[in-house]
């Protein structure tokens, strides 16, 4: 799969880059090579780790310009991975292996949350802690995550018939609006935005109870990992590095994102908080002992068993590890 | 264009009622707000200043952003528009051909088009300009086919008589004559190009309206979501009026006398029938097919014709996906035809109780610009709180999404009643009602067909958009579904069955136009 | 200033039907005739029976059934695309974006002549507009509009004048002042000049030869030569002439009303 148009833009975007690295005198050595990375959301600290490694040149000292590009609610990462626009993509598991299973030739070579960030939130007047209180309550949530509603159920055994489904835009008003009385949502969005706004929401994180789906995973192509090997290998390098900082200090990465996208309306507070919340979720024993973004057979053994629940038939062929031992290994 | 001219030459006792109305709607707002504070739907007047003022600099330099992605989307899609109709208009044999392709064009959902866009355009501007560009083309291409047409024979004659031809004819005759058709497209596409700049940052982007307003949503920053709402209306408000002031300054003259109907073609026999659609599916899948090889793009997203052909008719599941796709369509077309009727009665409606009370006009259309300026990303969820997620929401939706480019439509086609047969009925001392229902109504009809035609595609759009912003129901959360999890042949097939959906409806009304201006409207204005 | 005299025009087999099978409907029957050079003719008729199609048919703004017409040895396609044409058509048809002079001038322009401000400006002197050179057409009454039009017909200095009705939108008073004032704008410009009117006494104060037309599908019921001194008024001698172009008329057209049926 060639595409032309883009590498040859690709081409002439190094070439001026050079010329222009090249006047200003600054490390006219190394040509970097260029590639993109595709986030799965708009800027926020979600990414901290990568906004670390860009600002603090840790891929510019592995000779790659990374260009980070935005996702939003209308882009999925998958075609411009797929198309070669961007090298690597921020995906999740269950969203990987539906590509997969509709012949897009990807793997998870790395993975940044190793528990899932779904949560459900609910307010203390009508709480919900374990499972099975979303028994008789009204949930709002997207149609589209129906399957995972189901799964939670049966893994923990609560009567999903007896969950009313109240189809909502992402957004937590409807809870406060007592539209609903609890929301499917990430533990890191509108729970952080609830308490921003005095309000003392509940959370029970589904990876707490079973839910196996590992989420910001790391894909390439099949055709990248073969002979793209070296940019994907520094592109992860540059990754670890900079989640590694994030994780000593994670306000500092939260600073450093408001101040990266001025224009982005982010709120300091807000994003301190998230940054904060999301370190149980990024990190763990295991990648204390193997590294940020490892992930280890058992990880894989339980995601495929979930994944199953959500209908999707994967084989722990969609995961590959080796570039990640490689960069372990030396 | 007598009646649009009123507004220049209030009074100031006029003035001083309408800031009084300004005053008490603010204050209403402000009491309704604070009663509601607790649901965390509403931001009063104070809450939207005050976010304004602390965040001056945030909301300016993202509004200059989206602004000048709408401006830019706004020029090249008018300009495309402009070229098309004259194209049109300079070899008539193309004409249904033209209008046939940008019709379909213009029916490509953003939720598929979206992503594509991105990937073709890579980091940047392009998808957000690309999209502007295409919400405001079809709304000026319309109404400009009728305003090209728009003129009587004589002029054209008059061309021809010194020995010119059609291009003359362009330049001499249609391009003056089209000229207040032209501006009341414009007028309609001002607000589109900003909320297609807008959807345009949500298939990537580090700054924009659209990306404060999806944070602001997300954030309950109820202030900051109604003040990103109200500055965006305020922008398309101001380009409204802005462009209704130059199309004024431009005003060529009371309408001429027209005595031709203004229909396309004539009426075709056998085979010749049925040879013009299946010419126009057949470009159309070479242009399809060609577009998606020349740029390249993997079969993964980018699904061919074979592949649609494949998915929906061949395929083992063929018949699997057949019933998804219907069932889904249908749930869709059952909200989104009562919100069709609804907004388009609305429109005709509220265009001529404007022109029977000129007063009411000044009233109202800040009010219809605003609803149609908001942004569907924050109204949708609003409505659907409010009228709650059964088919009362999509409908209403549909109906505020349609009812804007048929109200400027027919108040336009109002204006456009030749001052003969007006002078003819005040000659007779005939009630207003009575001009209305035989001279200005007739009159009229030629637009408010066009607008009907202009609102199947928008209909759709605004239903399909509804679905999946907000109930994730029917065919448009069928495709936000399928975009995420990539079922492209899944999305892609939705596409093919809601253009055709859409040039289905389109044609009919084309048939009934047809039908009622042979009859009714051609004779009134021939007579 | 002519630098060629007026042309003959000859109708050979003229004939115009509209519609196809039994809704055709037969608007001008074979017909033969010939104008003269530099005369003026009027051609009367009752409503509907073709006479406009004619004036189409020899402007060439229509194309004929059957037949051909020559002007002057060209056909009238070759004497539109040199300007050698001009048309003043019943509705006057001033483009309502354009001044008085911006109409006038736009004829020039129609016809790759170049642009002649003191040639427009002395027009619209003759034709008694002076003064209104800047209004629009929507300023001005019926009879400037069709004195306009008359302007703008003679700007491109034409060989041949087809003048459709020219006055039918103008009241009678007015009317009877143009057909005072302007054969005197035409007759010295040496032009073959042809006008459709259903005005008898107009046909005879303004034209040298009247033809008149039966009803629908036109023929030649009457060729009258009127022989009158300019300028011309109505007195006797005049009206022995529309009494004779009344008689043809009314013979050739039954009593019955006949439907109208649209040049178009």
């Amino acid at each position: 799969m060639t595409h032309h148009s883009f590498s040859r833009r690709g081409f002439l975007a190094a070439g001026a880059g050079g010329v222009l690295a090249a006047t200003m005198g600054a490390r006219p050595a190394l040509a970097a090579t260029d590639v993109a990375l595709q986030l799965s959301w708009l800027p926020s600290v979600q990414f901290g780790g990568s906004y670390i490694a860009q600002s603090r040149g840790y891929w510019r000292d592995l000779g790659l310009n990374v260009a980070l590009n935005p996702g939003g609610p209308n882009a999925p990462v998958e075609p411009p991975v797929v198309a070669g626009s961007a090298l690597m993509g921020i995906s999740a598991a269950d969203y990987t292996a539906a590509a997969v299973a509709q012949g897009a030739p990807f793997r998870i070579i790395a993975v940044a949350m190793q528990k899932n960030p779904f949560a459900i939130a609910s307010l203390p007047a009508k709480p919900v802690n374990v499972p099975k209180d979303l028994e008789g309550k009204k949930i709002g949530m997207a149609l589209a995550n129906t399957p995972v509603l189901k799964a939670l159920c049966s893994l923990n055994d609560v009567d999903f018939d007896a969950i009313e489904i109240v189809p909502t835009q992402y957004d937590a008003a409807p809870l406060l609006a007592g539209q609903v009385d609890c929301l499917l949502c990430w533990e890191t969005d509108l729970p952080v935005a609830m308490i921003m706004r005095g309000l003392k929401p509940i959370t029970m994180l589904m990876a707490d109870y079973g839910y196996a789906v590992q989420s910001q995973t790391y894909i390439a192509t099949d055709d990248s990992i073969a002979n793209r090997r070296a940019d994907l290998i520094a592109l992860l390098r540059g990754e670890i590095h900079g989640w590694s900082d994030y994780l000593a200090d994670p306000a500092a990465a939260a600073a450093l994102t408001v101040k990266m996208f001025p224009d982005a309306g982010l709120d300091l507070k807000t994003q301190e908080l998230q940054a904060a919340r999301q370190v149980p979720l990024m990190f763990s024993p295991v990648t204390e002992a193997h590294g940020f973004g490892w992930f280890t057979d058992d990880s894989i053994a339980a995601n495929i068993k979930t994944l199953a629940l959500l209908g999707q038939d994967v084989s722990p062929d969609l995961w590959d590890r080796s570039l990640l031992e490689e960069i372990h290994a030396s | 264009m007598t009646i649009a001219l009123h507004p220049l030459r209030q009074r100031s006792s006029d003035r001083l009622w309408l800031v009084l109305g300004v005053l008490v709607a603010l204050l209403i707002w402000e009491l309704l707000a604070r009663a509601f504070a607790h649901t965390y739907l509403i931001a009063s007047p104070v809450e939207i200043a005050r976010y304004l003022w602390a965040n001056a600099g945030l909301v300016a330099r993202a509004a200059g952003i989206t602004g000048l992605t709408a401006a830019i989307g706004f020029v090249l899609g008018n300009a495309v528009a402009i070229a098309l109709a004259a194209l049109a208009v300079l070899v008539p044999g193309l004409a249904r051909m033209i209008s046939a392709l940008a019709l379909v064009v213009f029916c490509l959902p953003l939720v598929a088009t979206g992503p594509i866009l991105r990937v073709l355009w890579g980091p940047g501007l392009g998808p957000q300009i690309t999209l502007a560009a295409l919400a405001v083309y079809f709304t000026t291409f319309l109404p400009l086919m009728v305003g090209l047409r728009a003129a009587p024979p004589s002029w054209f004659d008059l061309v021809r008589s010194y020995g010119r031809g059609r291009l003359t004819a362009l330049i001499e005759v249609r391009a003056m004559a089209s000229l207040p058709y032209l501006f009341a497209g414009l007028q309609i596409a001002a607000p589109a190009a900003i909320l297609g700049a807008m959807f345009g940052e949500f298939t990537g982007a580090e700054r924009g309206m659209g990306v404060l307003t999806l944070r602001a949503m997300r954030s309950l920053d109820v202030a900051g979501t109604w003040a990103l709402a109200s500055t965006a209306a305020t922008i398309s408000m101001l380009a409204y009026a802005g462009l209704g002031r130059l199309g004024q300054a431009l005003n060529t003259g009371p309408p001429p006398l027209i005595l031709a109907p203004l229909l396309e073609g004539g009426r075709r026999k056998g085979w010749r029938v049925l040879a013009h659609p299946i010419l126009v599916v057949l470009v159309l899948i070479a242009l399809w097919w060609l577009s998606m090889e020349s740029a390249g793009l993997s079969q993964f997203f980018a699904k061919r014709p074979g592949d649609v052909w494949a998915f929906l008719i061949t395929a083992p599941e063929a018949a699997a996906h057949r019933a998804t796709l219907g069932s889904a369509l249908l749930e869709t077309l059952v909200l989104a035809l009562p919100g069709y009727l609804l907004g388009l009665a609305l429109g005709v409606g509220l265009a001529m109780a404007m022109v029977l009370a000129p007063r009411l006009a000044r009233a109202v259309m800040p009010i219809a610009i605003a609803l149609r300026a908001i942004p569907i990303v924050i109204t949708a969820p609003l409505i659907v709180i409010a009228l709650g997620r059964g088919a009362t929401g999509t409908i209403t939706i549909v109906a505020l999404m349609i009812f804007f480019p048929s109200l400027i439509a027919c108040y336009q086609g109002l204006a456009r009643t030749p001052r003969q047969v007006l002078e003819l009925f005040d000659s007779y001392a005939a009630s207003p009602l009575r001009r209305m229902a035989s001279a200005q109504f007739p009159a009229m009809l030629p637009a408010f067909f066009a607008a009907a035609r202009m609102a199947v595609p928008a209909a759709i759009l605004a239903a399909t958009t509804a679905e999946w912003l907000a109930t994730g129901r029917g065919i448009g959360g069928l495709m936000a579904l399928t975009a995420s999890t990539s079922g492209y042949g899944m999305l892609w097939s939705a596409v093919v069955v809601l253009a055709g959906v859409a040039v289905a409806g389109y044609v009919g009304i084309a048939q009934i136009e047809r039908a009622v201006l042979r009859i009714y409207g051609a004779e009134q204005l021939t007579r | 200033m002519p630098a060629e005299s007026p042309p003959p025009i000859q109708c050979r087999d003229l004939s115009r039907s509209f519609g196809h099978g039994p809704a055709r409907v037969d608007a001008l029957e074979p017909f033969n005739l010939n104008f003269a050079a530099g005369q003026t003719t009027a051609i009367v008729g009752p409503s509907g029976c073709g006479k406009s199609t004619l004036l189409r048919l020899i402007a060439g703004l229509d194309t004929p059934s059957t037949g051909s017409v020559r002007i002057g040895g060209e056909t009238p396609l070759q004497m539109r695309q040199r300007a050698a044409l001009s048309v003043a058509f019943q509705d006057a048809a001033l483009l309502p974006w354009r001044s008085v002079r911006g109409n006038i001038a736009l004829a020039r322009k129609l016809a790759h002549l170049p642009p002649d401000p003191g040639g427009v400006d002395r027009l619209i002197a003759l034709v008694g507009l002076a003064g209104f050179e800047e209004r629009r057409p929507a300023d001005l009454s019926g009879g400037m509009r069709q004195r306009a039009a008359i302007a703008r017909c003679l700007a491109t200095d034409p060989r041949l004048l087809l003048l459709d009705e020219p006055f039918g939108a103008v009241d009678e008073l007015t009317r009877a002042r143009l057909n005072r004032e302007l054969p005197a704008l035409w007759q010295g410009h040496g032009v073959t000049t042809l006008l459709v009117t259903h005005s008898v006494s107009e046909a005879v104060l303004l034209s040298d030869r009247v033809i008149v037309l039966s009803p629908r599908p036109a023929r030649v019921v009457a060729d009258i030569a009127i022989d009158l001194a300019r300028p011309r008024n109505p007195g006797a001698e005049a009206d022995a002439l529309i009494a004779a172009v009344t008689e043809a008329l009314a013979q050739s057209a039954p009593p019955r009303p006949e439907p109208c049926v649209s040049a178009r």
